[in-house]
């Protein structure tokens, strides 16, 4: 028998327009915990999906326990004792905990086929206690948090036998102390000879579990060593393939006044007290982990939402803003973070896209003038370099590179002074990346002033003139460009030392 | 490095250009004419397709909202109540005195309060799919006008009322021109204008729409509303038709009004479509029903063969995607 | 640790909570209506009630499913009437016919109708609200088709036949009886075996249930098939208990039991009903339409009274879901 419980060999998946992934390899041990790493759009989760069947290979070999696989399904993986657990926790939210648990592989009654609760309850309360969990297995899946629901994923997991457990990044969503409960749970996972794949961002979940640790750029595979052996900046340049400084065109840019001011912003349960102001010329970065609040105190911010308390200033006087119209008249543009939910109409062409969100300006008394539409979706199609035939190609036939600089267009169009930019290069190939860059820091020479949101730390730091960390609903600290690094931001982010002293 | 221009004009292709469904409307309803050409003789005259129009029409002038309901994703199906409603409100005011200009008034007023009132239960109970919105409005309204009449009919309209449904202007029936009128206006709306592009904005997706700053709720909230008005006119119409009215007046029009937008090429799934096919489809249902019933056709085959119609204009669009993806299968496969 | 059970007991008790709700406001309701008139109380009244709130009951329970798997079922009116017309010609034709014969008849040809719908929307992925808009005219129209536009009525029926619905056992019903049967093996199949909670699972998240390896086609198909099955059922059974079979049995009646569903905390966004809800949803339907005439509330009330109690429902099954939300939100610390 082989030394390794899986492995791949030249593995290559092609989508419509795009490789996802090309020629990559990737071996794992018997009970070890193996970090997989990369940017996002590095084709990770593609990966992640051919080992459990949801998407099959154009080229390459698989081999489980030493012999040679090939799931149609992710039926036939389960089968084999592979279970994943996903960035969005996929459960049934009507149901409680056992159910989810145990869907699909019931314990029955031999002849008849009856369900037997009491069994799969008392089967479900004996893992959840085994994997410490603070709930019973009778509450309603959907009132549980992210983290609770991710629990009860490995619960499940356990419940099938599962020999390999891949866990796409699990900790993205969780509180400190909640990752630290994580960690310990991968620990007796390891010793009972469960084999695990790990995605993170975070470097210290890869320090604190993993043993080894492979990277993958660009869809291809870089390399893979142990954890002890590499540095976390030779990571990074493995990630990143170059030196984080030449990435970023970030130049010394000129300061002006005060454009925006945000004092004391709330919302129940979202976000407290949240104060920041932005100048004119200006990058800040908002960053902290997901579920902190920073996608909605943006999104209160262009009208999205509605605030429950605090004040917005623009140019020093306070604003009412109901709806994004609002905003919009005060200059401030918003890039929201889904670009195929939020910001485009998948099924139009390029040119009605960019022009949706000023249509007022192309027509005279509501009648819409083509011509003029066309001209300058025209123009700003050229402006952005989007990669086209013509302004009539569908949004849904361009890579998500190109997908997202519409959206850039559409926001230029606008001609806004503020711009509020969420997650601006999320699953943008490279090339498209630095596009963005540049445009960003086209605009701010022209005294634009740009919030930008972002969970990729180097992006922050090369791009932002400040940066504000938020964690849990608060502003939890900020940071002058000379002086934040990747440590003191996750500081920032991650330690929870006020709120466990607030949660009594 | 030069980049490649994207260019703001594209190539004319006639062969895309002519496997719209428009034009397969258009064959499937001259193929219609033709057969009931062949069942009666006088059919083909003027004042035989004039006079056929006279019957259907109403139906006609609800397909117009209801295309724009449709391609926002939505639904309504109370569309036959509120019909009912204005219609007996309308006769109950005018036999409780109120002049019929002002009675006419009032039906149009109560129509717009049943769309109005489906519109903002729509908007602020986004939980709720608008068919189960609209199927218990369906209910409340029809029951408000048994409430009204119990189960009997009113009418006694002036005689000049009547001219609305049977009366010429130069050999052409005043409820065609009405149409020819709304069917422009309603046109135009959807294709040139703003508010048109925002309709299909909100039906491919909504939430893009809203975060474009695009008011969704309230463009909602008057399509809605125009269904309404449009049911309201299509009771005044029907009422001038019969010169009465009852409580149970016009029920399954839904059926006819949805099959019509279907057939029409409005897409079930929201966001495409073109109100020409709608229009054709209004005149293709409505000869295809007249020309059944030349030959004595029975009505309950007439009702088969539309809901049948429905399900067919609705599943032959889908069965084409599947046949897309499977051979898309088969290529990847290869 | 106290903590965490009292997030446990809050959002069951949401849940519960409002299943008390209801029973106590039926228990007020039944109060008020004994006051206002004292015959509601009587063996005879009570007896009669629960006979004429069987079939609703039963009917109830197939919707339920339909609506769990996030899809509605226009059609059930009609598919009762098609299978109970059909079933009244084949025992007026053979009048020595077994009963069981001929419930069982009635039951296959509204599984073959639901069927036929279970097809177009798993396969064809047609919405359920239009294939069953569609299907339903197409059976309502070939109801009046094969009963050539008559009825047939009780003379004609055996008195065998007329027996299933007015022969009773233990002095309860033979109607009230097979609704408790079907009741009792619903619950058993909704909460004791794999197919019943795949039904569940599919309407709360149909993408995970496809990856868990639910087939998702054929649990649509099955509760459609269901649903058919029982109104098929029905048919008989309303044919037999009103002797009388005709072309428009039970128009509308499928909103009766969609507000049944919904008032019994059937959710519309599927994943969610319980089958002791829909007998509380079906008992107070019940009351309201034994009791209305019973303290003088005229019959043409009872559409409007129910149309608004949907409504009032759907509306307020929202409003307390949005408030425990809200209120969820609000315990989270920052």
């Amino acid at each position: 028998m082989s030394e390794y419980i899986l492995e791949l060999k030249g593995i290559t998946k092609i989508f419509p327009g795009v490789k996802a992934l090309d020629k990559v390899h990737f071996q794992l041990k018997k009970g070890e915990v193996h970090a997989l790493m990369g940017e996002n759009g590095a084709g990770k989760s593609t990966f992640i999906k051919i080992i459990t069947g949801v998407h099959q290979a154009e080229e390459g070999e698989m081999f489980f326990n030493g012999e040679k696989t090939h799931f149609k399904t992710p039926r036939d993986a389960r089968k084999m004792g592979i279970a994943a657990i996903y960035q969005h926790v996929t459960c049934y939210p009507d149901l409680t905990v056992t159910e989810n648990i145990f869907l699909g592989h019931e314990e029955v009654s031999p002849k008849i086929k009856r369900i037997l609760w009491k069994k799969m309850h008392k089967k479900a309360g004996t893992l959840l206690k085994e994997i410490g969990a603070d709930f019973t297995e009778k509450t309603l899946m959907g009132s549980l948090s992210v983290a609770q629901q991710q629990i009860v994923e490995i619960a499940k997991a356990l419940s099938m036998d599962a020999k390999l457990i891949i866990m796409d990044e699990p900790t993205a969503a969780l509180t400190k102390r909640e990752c630290e409960e994580l960690y310990n749970i991968i620990d007796d996972l390891k010793e009972k000879d469960v084999s695990i794949i790990f995605i993170s961002h975070k470097f210290e979940d890869m320090y604190r579990v993993a043993s080894r640790v492979t990277v993958f750029r660009d869809s291809q595979y870089i390399g893979n060593w142990n954890v002890d052996e590499i540095s976390s900046d030779d990571l990074i340049v493995s990630m990143v393939g170059r030196q984080i400084d030449q990435y970023f065109p970030k130049k010394k840019s000129k300061i002006g006044e005060e454009v925006l001011s945000v004092k004391g912003l709330s919302k129940t349960g979202l976000f407290k007290d949240v104060s920041f102001n932005l100048k004119r010329g200006e990058i800040i970065g908002i960053t902290g982990l997901v579920g902190a609040g920073r996608t909605e105190v943006c999104q209160t911010l262009f009208g999205i939402m509605k605030k429950d308390e605090g004040t917005v200033s623009i140019d020093g006087k306070e604003v009412r803003i109901r709806c994004p119209k609002d905003s919009m008249n005060q200059g401030i543009g918003y890039l929201p973070e889904d670009r195929q939910k939020e910001g485009l109409v998948m099924e139009w062409d390029i040119g009605r896209n960019i022009t949706l969100s000023n249509m007022d300006t192309y027509s005279t008394n509501g009648w819409i003038n083509e011509s003029v539409e066309r001209s300058i979706s025209g123009e700003f199609s050229n402006k952005v370099h989007i990669k086209a035939q013509t302004i009539y190609d569908l949004v849904s036939s361009l890579s998500g590179g190109n997908q997202q600089k519409v959206i850039v267009a559409k926001l230029l169009a606008l001609n806004p002074n503020i711009i509020i930019m969420d997650e601006p290069t999320k699953g943008v190939d490279v090339g498209a990346k630095s596009a963005i860059y540049q445009i960003m820091e086209e605009l701010v020479e022209k005294g634009c002033s740009i919030i930008m949101i972002s969970s990729e730390m180097l992006e922050v730091l090369g791009m932002s003139d400040r940066i504000y960390v938020m964690r849990d609903g608060r502003i939890s600290g900020m940071l002058n460009r000379n002086e934040a690094t990747q440590e003191n931001i996750l500081e920032l982010a991650m330690l929870n030392k006020s709120a466990d002293v607030q949660e009594l | 490095m030069e980049k490649p221009k994207v260019l703001t004009h594209k190539e004319f292709s006639s062969v895309r250009y002519f496997l719209q469904w428009e034009w397969i409307l258009l064959i499937i309803f001259i193929l219609v004419n033709i057969m009931n050409a062949s069942f009666s003789d006088n059919y083909l005259k003027f004042d035989g397709l004039m006079r056929a129009s006279m019957i259907f029409l109403d139906k006609g002038f609800i397909v117009f909202p209801m295309a724009l309901v449709i391609i926002m994703g939505d639904i309504d199906i109370s569309v036959s109540s509120t019909v009912a409603l204005s219609s007996v409100v309308m006769a109950t005011v005018y036999n409780a005195g109120v002049p019929m200009g002002l009675a006419i008034l009032i039906c149009l007023g109560v129509g717009a309060l049943c769309g109005l009132i489906n519109g903002i239960l729509v908007v602020k109970f986004k939980e709720l799919a608008a068919v189960i919105i609209t199927l218990s409005t369906m209910t409340l309204y029809r029951g408000i006008a048994y409430i009204i009449l119990k189960n009997q009919s009113a009418g006694g309209f002036p005689k000049w009322f009547s001219e609305l449904s049977w009366g010429f202007a130069w050999k052409i029936p005043y409820i065609l021109i009405v149409f020819v009128f709304f069917a422009a206006i309603f046109t135009l709306v959807l294709h040139k204008t703003n508010f048109g592009r925002y309709v299909f904005a909100i039906g491919n997706n909504d939430i893009a729409t809203r975060f474009s700053g695009i008011n969704v709720d309230h463009i909602k909230i008057i399509v809605f509303t125009l269904v309404g008005v449009m049911a309201s006119i299509c009771a005044i119409f029907l009422s001038a038709k019969m010169m009465s009215t009852r409580p149970n007046v016009a029920s399954g029009y839904e059926l006819d009004v949805i099959a019509m937008v279907v057939l029409g090429g409005i897409s079930t799934a929201g966001g495409k479509g073109k109100m020409i096919g709608v229009i054709t489809a209004v005149f293709l249902l409505g000869f295809l029903q007249y020309g059944l019933g030349l030959i004595n056709v029975q009505s309950q085959i007439i009702i088969i063969i539309t809901g049948l119609l429905l399900i067919l204009a609705v599943a032959i669009p889908n069965i084409q995607e599947m046949i897309k993806n499977f051979n898309k299968k088969r290529e990847v496969n290869l | 640790m106290d903590k965490v059970k009292e997030k446990v007991s809050i959002s069951e008790m949401f849940s519960k909570f409002r299943e008390l709700g209801m029973v106590l406001f039926i228990i007020a309701l039944i109060i008020f209506i004994q006051f206002r008139n004292s015959n509601f109380l009587t063996l005879e009244n009570i007896d009669d009630l629960i006979t004429n709130a069987a079939i609703l009951s039963i009917l109830a329970i197939g919707m339920m499913m339909v609506i769990i798997t996030r899809g509605i079922d226009l059609s059930i009116g009609a598919t009762l009437a098609l299978s109970g017309m059909s079933t009244a010609l084949m025992v007026s034709a053979n009048q020595n016919m077994h009963p069981v014969l001929a419930l069982l008849m009635g039951t296959v040809v509204g599984m073959i109708a639901g069927g036929i719908i279970g097809l177009l929307i798993a396969k064809l992925n047609i919405l359920p609200i239009i294939a069953t808009l569609g299907m339903m005219n197409v059976y309502r129209g070939f109801t009046f088709i094969i009963g050539d536009g008559g009825w047939v009525s009780a003379y004609q029926m055996p008195d065998s036949f007329v027996g299933i619905a007015t022969s009773s056992f233990l002095k309860v019903n033979t109607l009230v009886w097979i609704a408790i049967i079907l009741y009792i093996i619903a619950y058993y199949f909704l909460n004791h075996t794999r197919l019943g909670r795949q039904v569940y699972a599919v309407g709360s998240n149909p993408g995970s249930a496809r990856i868990s390896g639910v087939n998702n086609d054929f649990i649509i198909f099955m509760v459609y098939s269901i649903m058919g099955a029982l109104a098929g059922l029905c048919g008989v059974l309303w044919v037999s208990k009103f002797a009388s079979a005709q072309g428009d049995t039970a128009t509308g009646y499928e909103l009766s039991v969609i507000a049944a569903c919904v008032l019994g905390g059937v959710s519309m966004a599927g994943g969610v009903g319980k089958v002791s809800g829909i007998i509380i949803g079906v008992l107070l339907l019940g009351i309201l339409q034994n009791a209305l005439p019973l303290i003088n509330v005229s019959v043409f009330w009872q559409l409007a009274i129910q149309g608004a109690i949907i409504l009032f429902a759907v509306l307020s099954n929202v409003l307390i879901k949005r408030n425990s939300d809200k209120k969820n939100l609000a315990r989270r610390v920052l």
